[in-house]
């Protein structure tokens, strides 16, 4: 018992605190009103929270709407519609309890009819929300009374408060849960979040105001936010310079130097999860000798990848998706170069004369290419001639992905351990690119899903990566810091390594913002 | 000019946009991928890509979707985006009034600078004027659009604080701060405009004043004013405007590297935007638009053929 308290205890403390830690831990106090004005780098295509799938239109959903919990910058869940939760001791029954008088933009209440309307939503086919896949082994969502809704699952599963703060996961009114009213959630939000609509413009802006009906009186501190669309890098970089934004969502590397030097700025820095990957089919020759996979794998310079393909701003991978940015990271010895070893791999499985083979990367987003070229380079003193493909983006997505057997990939961090690991590399994985397919892993990852105990959980995750190290399904070469910038007076703005959370909420502008509107 | 003439003239328009829309529908369906594989992107999975397809009608047979989409537009309909869901004509019509009012505002920028400059480089053909005109046109023709804005941020916006950097404010939202952001995007598509124009108008204007009817009006004794004008001028601005009606097609929808960089959010940008996810009414909508604007453009410029040479005469 003691071991799942400790789980829940963190979000529980804070439950009846009534204030979230970062607010807490703050010594001077945040001054009420202005507008902020955030640069984004691509349009706000879908404003729909159940159905939005890029950082800009995750930051519009956060901004409206609320989930159940939400996930705080040490990744851990924290309360937002539910103040508690509990779970039964297999972990199979989860109990939420609402806030009281939650009130919708439209001033209707938001009860647990509302919760349990959404997320039938999202796991509904029909709806095609990525949350279907990413929130969990839920069976069945059912309101016990109006402020307690009862999650019974498929399978144990210790993560479900982490990920029931999944981008997607946010409560949307009942009434326009289901067609044809959840069309209308296209034009309009009617949500419970922090801000509420003001207008919505896909491809130039998005202005929302205060919710004067938020459920927590402190927040949030703005009165109004715009976020505002620039689809060129350098010019968004030269709009924060000057001052015409605020707040830059996401700066790459080339501009990240000029950020730093300009006057009046924070450029903002954080390791993340978000990597680039070979895949590699472990299914089809030649990769499905793992002596192939592993001489390939000794062939890469992690540290020249870091330079080359994240210019600098990024983490050496070791072959598993996880890095310091997760919680149950392990760090394992890293993997050098070793050509030697690569060709005594390689004449092994019966290469001695070397291996051809295409390399498939997409041209978007650019590092896919450079990663292509140089594992190329890297690879060929040992015997690998590979030609690279790239292709515009679409043609890969149908024909490329999922279906290749040597291609670039290119993932962001997800909240767990689990989330990556059962999103891509166990045997019935939604997108099992590698076909790697080992019961073992599967064994773990499973025994870790249903284990309520810390420690426990560590050793187990511990061991899958060091399976997956050893057995290389895919290569990954490097992982990305995630960049952005600030105005100098923009306080308590924290980048998220997840990349997809915000918390505008708890920004506030200090001495020295302009009056903007 | 007759009535039937403007009236074959403008049925012809719209079987030219009628064959436009059956090519553009034709071409999307060789395109790889379509908008529900682009919407879901590495997110698909193949029970969410049947639900989208099947809620977006593209299961439907290819003829049967055409007929749908040119029932819609026939009476008024064009349909909804299918990335946002939002209706496709107020978006087209917002993207098309920015584009229009970056191209007056190029345009008649353009053409209070490229005439003079062109006439000036003409009659003084290889003096100092001459050349320097020549060589500014050169350098503006030469120059790569990402190239003058990006230049023109850094030197502009970054370096002085004249100007706001990109970014585009409604006229109807705050005047000033909309035309002030207009000052760099207009001087960069002008810059190419004037030296297109200007060099077209100086040779052109060159050959005429070496011609016979030239050095008649001369010998006649007309001031060089009079025969620059009337004579040299006229016959010399014909070519020029068929460029000029070419330039309003480019500034329309060739000015995307413009619109991407200053973050306007005109037609060239959402047509971009159309194609690369596969939006299919999106895509028609704003494709009939672009051609919609050659035709009338070139149709303006036949009109503007005959005011200024009586010879020519539509019937």
């Amino acid at each position: 018992m003691t071991t799942r308290r400790q789980i829940l205890a963190g979000a529980t403390a804070l439950g009846a605190s009534g204030l979230p830690a970062t607010l807490r831990a703050q010594t001077a106090t945040p001054r009420r009103g202005g507008t902020l004005r955030m640069s984004v780098d691509q349009a706000v295509a879908k404003l729909n929270p159940l159905l939005t799938r890029v950082n800009p239109e995750y930051l519009v959903a956060e901004l409206l709407y609320s989930g159940l919990t939400r996930l705080s910058t040490d990744m851990t869940p924290e309360p937002d519609l539910a103040e508690r939760w509990s779970a039964s001791d297999d972990l199979v029954t989860w109990t939420f309890t609402l806030r009281p008088d939650v009130a919708f933009h439209d001033g209707s209440a938001c009860t647990s009819a509302d919760v349990v309307a959404s997320f039938e939503a999202m796991l509904d086919p029909a709806t095609a929300s990525p949350a279907r896949n990413n929130i969990g082994p839920i069976a069945k969502v059912e309101a016990r009374d109006p402020r307690t809704v009862v999650f019974t699952l498929r399978a144990p599963y210790a993560d479900l408060p982490v990920m029931l703060a999944y981008t997607n996961a946010r409560i949307v009114p009942a009434a326009l849960s289901k067609a044809p009213g959840l069309a209308r959630l296209d034009r309009e939000a009617v949500g419970t979040g922090p801000f509420r609509l003001v207008s919505y413009e896909p491809e130039r802006q998005v202005v929302v105001e205060r919710n004067p009906r938020y459920y927590d009186p402190q927040r949030p501190h703005l009165d109004r936010v715009e976020i505002v669309v620039y689809p060129d890098p350098t010019a968004e970089s030269s709009a924060l310079i000057s001052g015409s934004t605020d707040v830059m969502m996401l700066a790459l590397p080339t501009e990240f130097a000029r950020l730093q030097r300009a006057s009046g700025v924070n450029a903002l820095r954080t390791p993340s999860g978000q990597f680039c990957n070979v895949n590699l089919g472990c299914d089809t020759a030649p990769f499905n000798d793992v002596r192939v996979r592993q001489a390939l794998a000794l062939t890469v310079d992690r540290a020249a990848m870091v330079d080359f393909v994240a210019e600098g701003f990024g983490t050496q991978g070791n072959d598993t998706p996880l890095n310091s940015a997760y919680t149950y990271y392990r760090e394992l010895p890293m993997r050098r170069p070793d050509i030697n070893a690569a060709k005594r791999l390689l004449a092994e499985a019966g290469h001695a004369n070397g291996i051809r083979a295409t390399l498939i990367a997409s041209d978007r987003p650019a590092v896919r290419t450079q990663l292509a070229v140089a594992l190329k380079e890297m690879a060929r003193p040992a015997g690998f001639e590979i030609e690279v493909r790239t292709m515009p983006h679409a043609t890969y997505l149908e024909q490329v992905w999922r279906k290749g057997s040597f291609y670039i990939g290119f993932y962001n961090m997800q909240p767990t351990a689990d989330g990556i690991f059962s999103l891509l590399y166990t045997s019935n994985a939604a997108w099992n690119e590698t076909r790697w397919n080992n019961a073992e892993f599967d064994r773990l990852i499973e025994a870790a899903r249903s284990t309520a105990d810390t420690a426990r959980r560590r050793e187990l995750y511990g061991q899958a990566q060091q399976l997956m190290h050893r057995d290389v399904p895919s290569i990954i070469p490097v992982f990305f810091d995630l960049l952005a910038a600030t105005r100098s007076y923009v306080q308590n703005y924290k980048l998220h390594p997840r990349g997809a959370v915000f918390r505008l909420d708890h920004v506030w502008l200090g001495e020295g913002a302009p009056r903007r509107g | 000019m007759s009535g039937r003439y403007l009236l074959r003239r403008t049925g012809l328009i719209l079987y030219t946009l009628l064959v436009v829309s059956v090519l553009v529908f034709g071409i999307t369906q060789v395109l790889p991928a379509d908008a529900a594989t682009m919407l879901l992107g590495e997110n698909a999975t193949p029970e969410q890509l049947a639900a989208i397809r099947e809620r977006l009608g593209l299961n439907d047979p290819i003829w049967t979707q055409y007929l749908r989409w040119l029932g819609g537009v026939v009476t008024g309909d064009f349909g909804t985006s299918m990335r946002t869901g939002l209706p496709v004509l107020p978006q087209i019509a917002e993207a098309l009034s920015r584009s229009l009012l970056l191209a007056a505002l190029s345009i008649g920028l353009m053409l209070v600078l490229a005439l003079p400059l062109g006439i000036l480089a003409a009659v003084r053909r290889g003096r100092p004027v001459d050349l320097l005109v020549s060589l500014a046109s050169y350098v503006g023709i030469s120059l790569p659009e990402f190239v003058t804005a990006t230049l023109a941020i850094l030197v502009f916006a970054d370096w002085l604080g004249w100007l706001p950097p990109t970014g585009y404010v409604p006229l109807t939202e705050d005047p000033a701060r909309s035309l002030l952001h207009l000052i760099l995007p207009v001087a960069t598509i002008s810059l190419i405009l004037v030296a297109h124009v200007s060099r077209m108008v100086r040779s052109e204007l060159v050959d005429a004043l070496h011609t016979d009817y030239v050095r008649a009006a001369r010998l006649k004794g007309l001031p060089e004013r009079v025969v620059l004008r009337r004579h040299a001028l006229r016959n010399a601005l014909l070519p020029t405007i068929t460029i000029v009606a070419l330039d309003v097609g480019y500034v329309l929808g060739g000015i995307i590297v413009v619109e991407e960089i200053f973050a306007i959010p005109g037609i060239g940008r959402t047509l971009i935007v159309a194609v690369q996810n596969r939006d299919l009414p999106m895509i028609q909508a704003g494709a009939l638009v672009m051609a919609a604007t050659y035709c009338i453009a070139n149709f303006l410029a036949d009109l503007a053929y005959a005011a200024l040479d009586r010879r020519i005469q539509y019937g």
